[in-house]
């Protein structure tokens, strides 16, 4: 327990500055975790190791919580692993339950991000060795099943599926990247858009430019009048928070946590899938889900308690392998570096006390992340009360930051808001379902890498069948979400001519 | 017979056409979805692109021209500007925040209903506080690259 | 709009010149026509690797030296080079590596001749742990007995990131082939794959029988038992003996420079041609846009010429596992440029 000595004040002060400093960067739609610990990380320079991992890991668990809060109030993701959290977070905003939605977030934040950090310590490497057998062909059926759950988060699900293959259309414009294995071609374009689509079009402002840009666009059609107009959301109507929402929710926590820690786990699978499984697994799986997507508490649950899970997820591999499970823990290999500390599958062994003082690190940043929040929350809150006439501008300034800050400084992005804030106004009105195609969009590049790595490397489609049990298994879990999406929806319209016949 | 079997399904990429393996499925799955989409839903096509033309051209149907279109010129103009304003100061951050002060006052002189004489007040002021801000903790205590 | 954008230049001119004038100058910057705010894009899009971390640590230096703002910005190749376009006035420079002329050598789309289009600046450091691993249990126990085996008629799959520094090892095995067995080099075959986790993966599936990795990345995985179904071994590291030489002596991890020198020429020979062995250093360099003022080009050599005159910078470096190669512009250019042209002539070789 020597390792206790580390504890300073100076390491909880420093995580409650990461874990607030996190919190506001996750909170502005446009900033992500990523950045707030790619900014942070020439300050741990001046730190030692305990303390700078100390600042990181606040950073990086209060980043990722930060992004509910947007995805609540305002119907703007975050982060895109809070998509999810839109679907019912909103809905209750809008019911003026605001701020019981986001302790409900932030309770399930707290139980996923504490879930996780214990399954790293004390499954870590056993994981490690669980994650390497998940290779082209069983990661490409783990992206592929992500995309199947879309239908059961459509309306109308042709036009869903319609919706979520658009999206992977749209992210595979742009180059063949060799950085990926591919060959440097770009494909889907002109000549003449080469100049600007060379990289395609960025996550990030697609992601704010159809949430953001498309909502204000709509209100400006309607212009600002009756439902649109200036403050209609009271904060204080409704029901208020209490923990026994969190009755009957135990076996969803589990799960949800599980799946985003499972699914942080698969370097390159993309934590945004963890979210969406986790909530169409709610939406399948629990006894009454005819309330998502219309304000459940589960839904936010499931969401929330996920894409907090990812934090613990994705430094398996980091600790267990020296390979990033994410964008953000890529950045920590730099802080290792620099401090002179190796990753690999050595890791653990090999510095007992930077492993403790991790988990230490990731358990209290929960906490905190959890205090801070949980008190600020009122405050918060409030920013749905200002009018929109004054809030509109100032989300169109921050996702221009965002947009332009993401890949340090490229203009194409900034106007990637505009383009897709226009394609959005124009996709909903046309019936182009939003959801689906912004989680095809997000799982379409790696898609496309693991299904041409499987074939060019087993030449065969029947590999996708006979590659090992783990396929059979996702095969499975496939077909089981599809044949629920479909059962789910028969059973919606039943009811529904029931209610009208009645 | 297996071996048969098994080679109806034997796929080979040349890595110098495989940007084109999946582009090439999904653009003709689109399609596909897309002929099934218009067919099933070919006679309300018509009707539905006339109603969109006579708001957008005319207005009416609560289709608020001024707003939207107001929306979408400014923002083209920020964007624009920001570069522009951006190259004669690089690496400052200076064209964000010059650019972002006028921005953000005449959007919301466009989207204020009452122009009372308190609600410019307030317009002016949060126009002028809320970019410096931004701009003062983003790219001088971060340091983050801003136009 | 002409007369708009002058007009609006005056008056925002005037605004800043309010702001800057403030700003102090040091002697040493004072003949010099450097902006006061410098931004240094990388080809690489990650701020956790080499390229960033290297670049951060001399533009920090650079930045003291010079008493100005300088920013490192992880934008990657394409975006870099198109910003160094943009840039004729110096306010941005980039700091890249070998890719920058491999790329093209290798025709990947967006790589141009790099000593035509930019001016090619001083370099700055060398990484180098290019290396070649096979697993714990593989039948070759060195480099020489996978060259000999591909000689036989036996097929050996090498996973690499196409189109650049991951390649040239390649390419230079299978031009080594070519001498050594004429005829048999294609026995040695390239499995396109992306990153560091994804040729592991190559090797764990047994989908490869070598890869392109790296001494500080998988010098760990070097060491693990050889039940393990993780464990590698490495032949090959391309950097020249001279470079390991220069490393600290405790090496990486607990693979010391003596076991490190193991693995380098001439313990391992890799022929590039009947009289000389290949080896290969991954050297960060600038490049500058070429319409830039002579005077900071110089400048910056200047600079970094009293900053590797102290010696914090190769300390700095060294703890990093870099190897500080500070060779100002003329120099490094036709050093550059020669070595662009051996391996021209490899990659004709094996066409």
């Amino acid at each position: 327990m020597e390792f206790l000595s580390y504890l300073s004040p100076m390491f909880f002060t420093l995580i409650a500055a990461g874990a607030l400093i996190g919190v506001i960067f996750g909170a502005i739609p446009g900033m992500t975790a990523t950045m707030a610990v790619a900014v942070c990380l020439p300050l741990t320079y001046a730190l030692d190791l305990t303390n700078g991992l100390a600042l990181l890991l606040g950073l990086y668990v209060g980043g990722i919580s930060g992004g509910m809060v947007p995805a609540v109030l305002l119907n703007i993701p975050g982060t895109p692993s809070s998509i999810t959290t839109t679907f019912d977070g909103y809905p209750m905003a809008k019911k003026g339950e605001g701020e019981r939605a986001l302790k409900i977030s932030i309770v399930a934040s707290l139980f996923g991000g504490l879930f996780s950090a214990g399954v790293l310590f004390y499954f870590a490497p056993v994981l490690a060795d669980f994650a390497i057998k998940f290779s082209y062909v069983e990661k490409f059926l783990i992206i592929f099943l992500a995309l199947t759950v879309i239908a059961s988060l459509t309306k109308n699900m042709l036009m869903g599926i319609f919706s979520g293959v658009l999206g992977v259309w749209l992210s595979l414009i742009g180059t063949y990247e060799i950085t990926d294995g591919g060959n440097g071609e770009t494909r889907l374009m002109f000549d003449f858009m080469e100049y600007y689509l060379v990289a395609g079009f960025s996550l990030l402002p697609v992601l704010i430019g159809i949430f953001g840009i498309t909502t204000i666009l709509q209100d400006a059609e309607k212009g600002f009048k009756g439902d649109a107009g200036s403050p209609t959301i009271k904060l204080t109507k409704g029901s208020r928070f209490s923990l026994s929402v969190f009755k009957g929710q135990l076996v969803n926590l589990v799960r949800s946590s599980s799946i985003g820690t499972f699914v942080g786990m698969l370097p390159g699978v993309g934590g945004s899938a963890a979210s969406v499984l986790a909530y169409t697994q709610e939406k399948n799986f629990s006894h009454d889900s005819s309330q998502m997507g219309k304000g459940a508490p589960q839904g936010l649950v499931a969401s929330e308690s996920s894409n907090n899970a990812l934090t613990g997820g994705a430094l398996v591999p980091l600790l267990s392998l020296g390979i990033p499970g994410d964008s953000t823990t890529a950045i920590l290999i730099g802080a290792f570096t620099l401090q002179g500390i190796q990753v690999g599958p050595l890791f653990i062994g090999d510095n007992l006390d930077t492993w403790y003082i991790m988990i230490a690190a990731l358990v209290v940043a929960n906490f905190l992340m959890f205090g801070i929040m949980f008190f600020a929350i009122k405050y918060i809150a409030k920013v749905i009360e200002v009018p929109k006439h004054l809030l509109y501008p100032i989300i169109v300034m921050m996702c221009v930051v965002g947009a332009y800050a993401i890949n340090y400084g490229i203009m194409f992005d900034v106007w990637t808001l505009l383009i897709f804030g226009v394609f959005g106004y124009i996709a909903t009105k046309v019936g182009i379902e939003l959801v689906p195609l912004i989680i095809g969009f997000i799982l379409g590049g790696s898609a496309e890498v693991y299904f041409v790595k499987s074939l060019e490397s087993y030449g065969n489609l029947t590999i996708f069948f006979t590659k090992s049990p783990i396929a059979v298994l996702l095969w499975v879990l496939i077909v089981l979400s599809l044949v629920f999406a479909i059962f789910l929806k028969v059973r919606a319209r039943k009811q529904e001519n029931l209610v009208s016949s009645n | 017979m297996e071996s048969q079997f098994l080679s109806l399904f034997e796929v080979s990429i040349a890595f110098e056409e495989s940007h084109l393996f999946f582009p090439r499925i999904v653009s003709w799955v689109l399609v596909g979805l897309l002929a099934i989409i218009l067919l099933s839903k070919s006679n309300r096509i018509a009707p539905a692109l006339r109603r969109a033309g006579q708001a957008v051209t005319q207005g009416g149907d609560g289709f608020d021209r001024k707003r939207f279109f107001g929306t979408i010129l400014l923002i083209v103009i920020y964007f624009y500007m920001m570069a522009v304003v951006g190259d004669i100061f690089p690496n400052t951050g200076f064209g964000f925040l010059f650019v972002s002060i006028p921005f953000i006052f005449l959007l919301s002189m466009l989207y204020v209903e009452h122009s009372t004489r308190k609600n410019i007040l307030i317009i002016a002021v949060t126009a002028a506080i809320a970019p410096t801000l931004a701009w003062y903790v983003l790219s001088q205590l971060f340091r983050i690259t801003l136009p | 709009m002409k007369v708009m954008k002058t007009h609006l230049r005056k008056l925002v001119c005037a605004v800043a010149i309010a702001g800057t004038a403030g700003a102090s100058m040091s002697s040493f910057a004072a003949d010099c026509p450097i902006p006061g705010n410098l931004r240094v894009v990388i080809g690489s899009t990650s701020t956790g690797g080499d390229t960033y971390q290297n670049s951060s640590i001399v533009a920090d230096h650079l930045a003291k030296k010079l008493d100005i703002n300088a920013k490192v910005d992880a934008v990657g190749a394409m975006a870099g080079f198109r910003a160094l376009d943009r840039s004729r006035n110096g306010n941005t420079v980039m700091i890249f590596h070998d890719q920058a002329y491999l790329g093209n050598l290798y025709g990947v789309k967006g790589y141009d001749n790099i000593f035509e289009k930019y001016t090619v600046g001083p370099t700055v450091a060398i990484n180098p742990g290019n290396a070649y691993l096979v697993p714990k249990d593989s039948p070759y126990q060195n480099i020489d007995e996978v060259i000999a085996a591909a000689g036989e008629g036996e097929e050996i799959r090498v996973a690499i990131q196409p189109g650049g520094v991951s390649e040239i090892g390649f390419s230079a095995l299978k031009n080594a082939v070519k001498v050594e067995h004429p005829g048999m080099e294609d026995n040695v075959v390239a499995v396109n794959t992306g990153s560091q986790a994804d040729k592991n993966q190559l090797l764990f599936d047994d989908m490869a029988d070598v890869i392109n990795g790296s001494v500080q990345a998988n010098e760990q995985y070097t060491r693990l038992p050889a039940d393990d179904q993780k464990a590698m071994r490495f032949v090959w590291l391309t950097a020249r003996n001279d470079t390991i030489k220069q490393t600290n002596e405790e090496g990486m991890g607990k693979t010391s420079r003596e076991d490190l020198l193991q693995y380098v020429n001439p313990n391992v020979t890799v022929p590039q041609s009947e009289s000389q062995n290949f080896t290969f250093d991954k050297e960060f360099f600038f490049l500058y846009n070429k319409d830039m003022n002579p005077e900071i080009v110089s400048c910056i050599d200047n600079a970094l010429e009293e900053i590797y005159a102290q010696g914090d910078i190769q300390e700095q470096q060294k703890k990093s596992f870099f190897i500080p190669n500070f060779k100002p512009s003329s120099e490094a250019q036709a050093y550059l440029k020669d070595k662009r042209d051996q391996y021209k002539t490899i990659i004709e070789n094996i066409k």
